[in-house]
Order: structure tokens, then sequence, then C-alpha cells
């Protein structure tokens, strides 16, 4: 009970801290959302004037309080779940904007890291039992492969040939142009088109982290007395394998695997750019070039959020998992 | 199983899945393009920066939010040509002067609102007055300018507080929204207008997050003029590379975007239909600090000016699609008739070390073991310049090495827009890349530059002549001009601009920001181009309307 009470209030420390940093850390960039907007007007070689910088000004309503009420205001809004209007999407609230955005995120980030974590797995397994030969070598010189290249690149060159030079997948977006997302299954099939690209992407760069995890775990595991005593009792191979030794060597990964799915949220800004994915990375990528604090503060705590609940439940059931960590505590 | 035939594996799904959908994928830019209908088919334009979906606001009055569509949908009194000036007229006949401070202009009988009702001259000083009593509204800063507006019988007379001729152009190109819907808006700052009534030639038909499209207004003016039925802007990718690689596939009649060797990424894949026209829209220039020394030395800023290789530096910028710029600050070809003919070879100034460093003697500076040095030690200069900006990047590299052979020390600083924004506007920065004019009448290109009303004192914020230039003698010259009616007047005040921007440097201009116009003939013909320039191809002003309303189908 001690340990549970312990970590309830080390999550809600953490949270708070988290909660005022997100506060913070926008609000340090230099430069404000209303030339932030201009600039996207002047990129496209518009003249700006004195005149429209007023005039945008005043419909962004860029606070003009100071920085101790902004952060009651803050405060008060988390606590009623109110993150006000985004000065990115004027016309609908933050929590709508991320609302739309998310369910892309989740189900593509989180498909593909329970998919990468599955395959990355047994595939260390694979190789960690067969150590030291063929199979093994191939296995890992190929995750080191993989693993070696940058997510934006290898997205780009996806996206140059699979995309645009064969024509098999469509170039941007998570569904076709001028259509609404809605729950028919030519929409679902569609957005299953668009999502094979980025999805690719994100399992083959990170595949080889679960990969060498697992192998390396399954070798230290292999070494141990009771894999030996296993073996001499003559147990089928695939037995001391699976049920002896990678069921050990599992533990550390599963820990990984929770925190990854914590950061699943945060989606990824990179290949979600890439692909012009509506996700929440995308949403970021915006909110942070437009100075968009509303938006971008209300991301940010999804964002921890997430990654703290994710944190807090494998605090919870890792002595479960681990008989060792309960006597510890 | 090995990681090769997970591989396999995957590559056999992924061409199964596209297997299954290669329609689908295939029809989303291109197969709303091929309407057979004899009337004119479709009309499919590279649209708004989507980041990745776009927010329905069809507001005319928010410049950073409306979509691009606005412009077809709220007609202007008239459009004017950001080449050279030229008007076009929609919803007024025409207009003129009645005195330096009157300004009439005459409305078309007989347009009607999408909706049915009559469009008056009362929806003309309706809408002005909006912008009065919303000042948010006012982007273009109208009511700095005009003390009143009124109307009788078909004319609307607007009343000047001080002489401003060029500014006839800002107030013909003010969207006019219609006084039975706007008057009963509560707040039309925040309004999104998501079912726009207006008087262009096009209506808003069906909007998706990735898209939306545009259907002809039956009820317009001039509808039997009108080519394409309908219009459709898909939404444009974060990436910039995506947004390339769908103008190469050929998925837009126009689209606007910067392409490296065009004729092997655009032209050459279909060269019976696709062109381009890149004509100059604007000046890209480097602004030096006139609060500081050495800067404010006009000596100085010869100096600079002589040193450097423009012809180089716009070849490293932009392909060499653009050409080293007049130093008159007049945009050639577009303004050519407004040049001063007795400028020494048009205004360009070219490299001269020998003349560089004779003006940099002048103003104290000669070199000294390689270092150009002053009263104050080594010249330096740290430019300042948007980090998203990389044909303004590659420029500063040039010239932070072609000063560096001079011996000036100079640094470079890419911040994010926003910092760049509050830098420059401030007056605390050493140097800056920016841009100059683009409006194509050279008063308002000078005046926003070089008036000194502008010129707000260091720390408090400046958008226009942020590098605080201040000459009696060009705010003289910059009344005349705004007073002059008549041709030849309104000629000799522009010349004495050009001559004072040649001789005095406010700004080191280099060479001409592009205009990247892309365009396929494939549906439809009459595009802007080098014979026939009516106006820059940006698709993201009332140039859209112009170009649209003159297109025919093919």
């Amino acid at each position: 009970m001690r340990y549970i009470l312990r970590k309830v209030t080390l999550f809600i420390v953490t949270l708070w801290a988290a909660i005022t940093l997100n506060f913070i850390l926008p609000r340090l960039m230099p430069g404000s959302p209303v030339d932030a907007a201009l600039g996207k007007l002047a990129s496209a070689g518009v003249p700006i004037t004195n005149a429209e910088k007023a005039a945008v000004e005043a419909q962004l309503g860029a606070p003009h309080t100071s920085i101790f009420v902004q952060y009651g205001d803050y405060l008060r809004n988390i606590a009623t779940l109110r993150f006000g209007t985004s000065f990115s999407f004027p016309s609908q609230t933050v929590a709508l904007t991320i609302g739309k955005a998310l369910p892309w995120t989740v189900v593509l980030v989180g498909a593909t890291t329970v998919f990468a974590f599955v395959i990355g797995t047994l595939l260390g397994v694979y190789a960690g039992w067969h150590r030291g030969r063929f199979a093994d070598s191939s296995v890992t010189i190929g995750a080191t492969f993989f693993g070696a290249f940058p997510p934006f690149w290898l997205g780009l060159l996806l996206l140059y040939w699979l995309a645009f030079k064969f024509g098999w997948f469509p170039l941007k977006g998570g569904y076709s142009p001028g259509t609404t997302p809605n729950w028919s299954l030519s929409f679902l099939g569609d957005a299953l088109d668009h999502s094979v690209l980025p999805a690719l992407t994100l399992a083959i760069t990170t595949l080889s982290g679960w990969v060498f995890g697992m192998r390396n775990n399954m070798i230290n595991t292999l070494g141990e007395d009771y894999v030996t005593f296993a073996e001499a009792n003559g147990l089928r191979s695939r037995t001391v394998a699976l049920l002896y030794a990678a069921r050990n060597a599992l533990l550390p990964n599963v820990t990984a695997f929770g925190l990854m799915l914590g950061a699943v949220v945060g989606g990824s800004v990179l290949v979600e750019g890439i692909y012009s994915y509506p996700g929440v990375g995308n949403l970021l990528y915006l909110a942070v070039t437009n100075h968009d604090y509303p938006l971008m503060q209300a991301l940010l705590l999804v964002f921890t959020l997430s990654m703290l609940v994710a944190i807090f439940v494998v605090d919870l059931l890792y002595p479960r998992l681990d008989p060792r960590v309960r006597s510890a505590t | 199983m090995n990681l090769r035939s997970l591989a396999a594996c995957a590559c056999a799904a992924a061409l199964l899945a596209a297997g299954a959908s290669a329609c689908s994928s295939h029809s989303a830019g291109t197969g709303t393009s091929t309407s057979t209908s004899s009337e004119g088919g479709t009309l499919t334009i590279q649209g708004d920066s989507g980041n990745p979906t776009l927010v329905e606001n069809f507001n005319p009055f928010q410049p950073s939010t409306e979509l691009h569509g606005t412009y077809l949908i709220y007609a202007p009194l008239e459009t004017v040509s950001s080449i050279n000036g030229s008007y076009t007229p929609f919803l007024a006949t025409g207009y003129k002067f009645t005195s330096p401070t009157t300004l009439v202009y005459t409305i078309r009988s007989g347009v009607k609102w999408s909706d049915g009702t009559a469009f008056t001259p009362a929806d003309v000083v309706f809408t002005f007055n909006l912008l009065k009593k919303y000042a948010a509204l006012d982007a273009n800063g109208v009511w700095s300018q005009i003390s009143a507006v009124s109307a009788s019988g078909n004319d609307v007379t607007f009343t000047f507080k001080a002489p401003n001729v060029p500014f006839a152009a800002t107030i013909a190109q003010t969207p006019i929204v219609p006084e039975h819907v706007w008057s009963s808006i509560s707040n039309p700052v925040t309004f999104t207008n998501t079912h726009p009534v207006g008087t262009g030639p096009y209506t808003l038909k069906t909007f998706a997050p990735t898209q939306y499209t545009l259907t002809k207004n039956a009820l317009y003016w001039d509808a039997s003029k009108i080519a394409p039925t309908s219009v459709v802007f898909p939404a444009q990718a974060t990436s910039q590379s995506t947004n390339q690689l769908e103008v190469s596939e050929g998925q837009f009649d126009w689209s606007y975007t910067y392409l490296p060797d065009v004729k092997a990424t655009y032209v050459d894949r279909d060269p019976s239909t696709n062109q381009y026209w890149f004509p100059p829209g604007g000046t890209i220039g480097l602004f030096l600090n006139l609060t500081q020394a050495p800067y404010n030395n006009v000596n100085f800023r010869q100096g600079i000016s002589l040193a450097l290789n423009r012809a180089t530096i716009a070849q490293k910028a932009v392909n060499g699609y653009m050409k080293p710029a007049s130093t008159s600050g007049i945009i050639l070809p577009n303004e050519q008739q407004w040049l001063d003919p007795s400028l020494p070879g048009q205004g360009v100034v070219s490299q001269n070390h020998g003349a560089a460093m004779a003006a940099f003697a002048r103003a104290g500076y000669t070199s000294q073991g390689g270092k150009l040095m002053g009263p104050n030690g080594q010249a330096t200069m740290t430019i300042v310049l948007p980090n998203s900006f990389t044909d303004w990047a590659a420029a500063a590299t040039e010239i932070s090495s072609e000063l560096g052979q001079i011996g000036i020390k100079v640094n470079l600083d890419e911040p994010q827009y926003a910092q760049y924004a509050q830098t420059t506007q401030a007056g605390t920065f050493n140097a800056a890349i920016g841009g100059f004019g683009g409006t194509g009448i050279p008063f308002n290109d000078y005046n926003l530059t070089l008036n000194s009303a502008y010129a707000a004192p260091v720390h408090t914020p400046t958008v226009n002549n942020f590098e605080r230039f201040n000459n009696a003698g060009v705010n003289r010259a910059l009344a005349t001009l705004a007073a002059a009616t008549n041709p030849s007047a309104q000629q000799q005040a522009t010349d004495r601009l050009e001559t004072m921007m040649y001789q005095t440097v406010p700004v080191v201009l280099l060479y001409y920001g592009g205009s990247w116009g892309l365009f396929s003939t494939k549906h439809f013909t009459g595009w802007p181009s080098a014979s026939d320039p009516y106006t820059l191809p940006t698709n993201y002003n009332y140039s859209l309307l112009t170009v649209v309303t003159h297109l025919v189908k093919a």
C-alpha cells in the first residue's frame, strides 16, 4: 500500500511540474503569434503593412494580460478541461481540433508500435536462441541496416519511389481529397490505403530497437542456471526457448513497451509531416510554427498526461510481473 | 524467418494493398479535371496550405485565415495588376479623382448577389463603414487614409484625409459584402462565413477538410465570359517536397510552387501542355540598420552595394530564374514604363571592387592585412533572416562570402520567422534580408519602405521602413507623387524617387523575388505569360480573380 501511495504522490507532483513547464516553454519562444501569422503571408511574397499587423493582432485576440494572470487562467482552464480557441483554427475549440487529430495518430502509431513490438521481439528471440550462427547475424545485420535509416529520410524515399514513381500509394493525407471522415467501408479502405506508407516507415525504423533489446536479454537469460537445468532435463528446445528463456527476457521489453505506448499519443512529427497525415504530430508542428499557445499547451498536456499515466501503470503492474520489485520496496 | 523474407512479405502486402486501391488513390487529383461538358469543365488549382487539413473560413477580411477561394466569391470594385498597376473593372465601371482628395467610383448596375438580391452602391458604402466600425477588419488601413464614404446615384465618393491618389488601388481591391447579410452578423471579426453570399463569378459548392469546390455563379453579371464550370482547390501538403511531387505529377491546371530545374521537373513531363512563367514579383534586398554606424553612412552602403556580385547571388538563391535587381526600386521588366531613362545601366549596379574600396575609404574604412578597418576596428555585420526562406539563406551565404573577401566580418543569424520579425521591427538588428515592393504601384513600394512616418524609434516595432530611413527630400517627393493626378507629374516624382533610391542606397537591392506560376493548357488557355503579362501568376490574392476570368476553354 505504501508503494502505491508513494507512486500516486509522485504522479501528482510530476503532473504539476509538467503542466507548469507546458505553460512556460511555449512562451520562451521569441516572437509573437501575430508575427508568425504574418510570416505565412510574407513567405508567399505578400507585402506586409503596419495596418495589416494591427488587424491580425485584433483578430487573433493575442493576450495582453500579465503572465501571472495568464497562468491563473491556464490552471483554471485545465481544471475545468477548457482549452479555449487556438490561433490557427479560430473557428473551433482546441479540444475539438485535437479530438479530430488524435484518433488518426492513435490508430496509426498505436498499431505500428504493437506490430513492431511483436515482430521485433519474436525476431529477437529467434536471433538470441541461434546466437552466433548465420540466422543471428543476418537478423542482427538486417536490423542494424534498417534501424540506421532516419525516419524522415526513409519516408521521403518511400514517398518518391512507391507513391510518385510507381504510383502504388497516394502522395499525401489520411484520406482522399474531397471526402469527409465517416465510418463507411469505402472510407475505411481509403484511409487504410493512405496509412500504408507512414506505417511502413514507422515500423521499419522502430523494429530494430525491439530486436536488439530482446536478443541481448535472451543471450543473458540463456546463460542462467535454470535454462541449463531445463535443457539437461531434456525439454524440447522450443519449450526452453519460449517458456523459460524468452519469458524472463521479456521483462525489460515490457517496460519499454509500456513507455512506447505512452508516447504513441505524441505521434511522430517528422513522419506525419512527410505524409501530411492528419494526426497530432502534424498539429504540434503547426502549433509551434504559428506560436499557437492554446493549441501547444493542450497538446503538450495530452502528451505528458498519457506518458505519466503509462509510467504510472507500468509502475503499478511491475510488481506483478517481477516479484523481486515487490520485496525490494 | 530472417529479415530478408520479412521484407519480402511486407512488399507483397504493400503490392496487394496497392492493387486493391490503385483506382482510388489515382483518381484523387486528376480525375476531377476530366469533365467533357461543352460548357467548360473543371479547373483544379493548387489550394491553400492544409497543415494538413483546412478549416472552413470565407470571411474576406481575415487575411491570415481566409481560404483562397474567397477571392472568387467576393468581387471587389476593380482588381489591380501587381505587375504594373493596371485596372480590371468588376463591380465598378471606372473611377476618377475630382480633386486629389476626392475619389469617385461609378458602380456597375444590374449586378446581383448570389442569393438573387440586387447589388447596390449602398452595399459598397456599408462595406467601407463596416471596416470603420470594426478596425480589426481593416487590414489595409483604409480608414487611415479616408475620412468619409457616401453614395449618390450610381456613384460612390471617397473623401481622403490627405492626397493619396495611388491608394485608389487599395480601395478598388476591397472585397464588397452584402448589407442584407452582414448587417445582422453580431461579430464580423470572428465570423467564419461558411455560407458566403457574394457577387463574384463563383459560389461555394462543397467543403471537405482536404478540398473545397466552387461552382459557377449563374447570376454573375458577366457569366457568359466565365469558362470553368467549377473550380477545385485541393489542400496543399505540410511538406514542400510532397507539393513539388504533386505539381510534377500534373495534378493541377494552375499551381504556384518553386521548382528546381523546372524544364525537367515540369515542362518535359508533358511538353505539349505544361508551361511556366516566373516573372519577378518583388525585390529582395539587404536592409542595413540606418540607426547604427557605419550603416548610417551613405558611402559605406555604396561600398557594400558595389562589393556584391548580384548575378552570382541571384544564381545561388533562385537557380538563376531571376535577374539582378535595378537599385532604383523599379521592377524590370514589369514596371519598365516607370524607369527613369537617365539612370546608368537601368540602375543595376555591377560588382566593382575598386569603386567599392573608394567608397569605403570615403566612409573612413581601409583595407589592412585583408581586413576592412575603420575607426572602431574591423567592419562587422550580423545578417538576420528567417530560417524557412531557403532562397534568402542561399543569398545570405553568398553575400557573407563576398563581403568576407573584402575584409568585412559577417555572421548569419537564422531564427524562426517570428523572431526575425521581432528583431527587424524593433530595429535592433545590424542587417537583414528582406523584401521590397511587389504591389505593382511604385508609390506604394517606395512609401512603405522609405516614408519616415513609419520610422518608429528603436524598440518601438514597425513593419514598414524598419531600416528607419529618414530623408526630408524623399518625404517631399513621396507627398508630391501621392498628390499627382496627371501622368507626367507622376513620372517626374517617380523619377526623383528612383534617383534618390539609386544614390542614397536606403536598401541594398539585390535580385528580384520570383513569382512561380505553373500552368497546364490541357483544359484552359489564357494564362498570364511573358507575352501577355496582365497580372502576376499568384493564386492567393485578387490575381486569382483576374486570371480565372481571363481563361477560355482549351
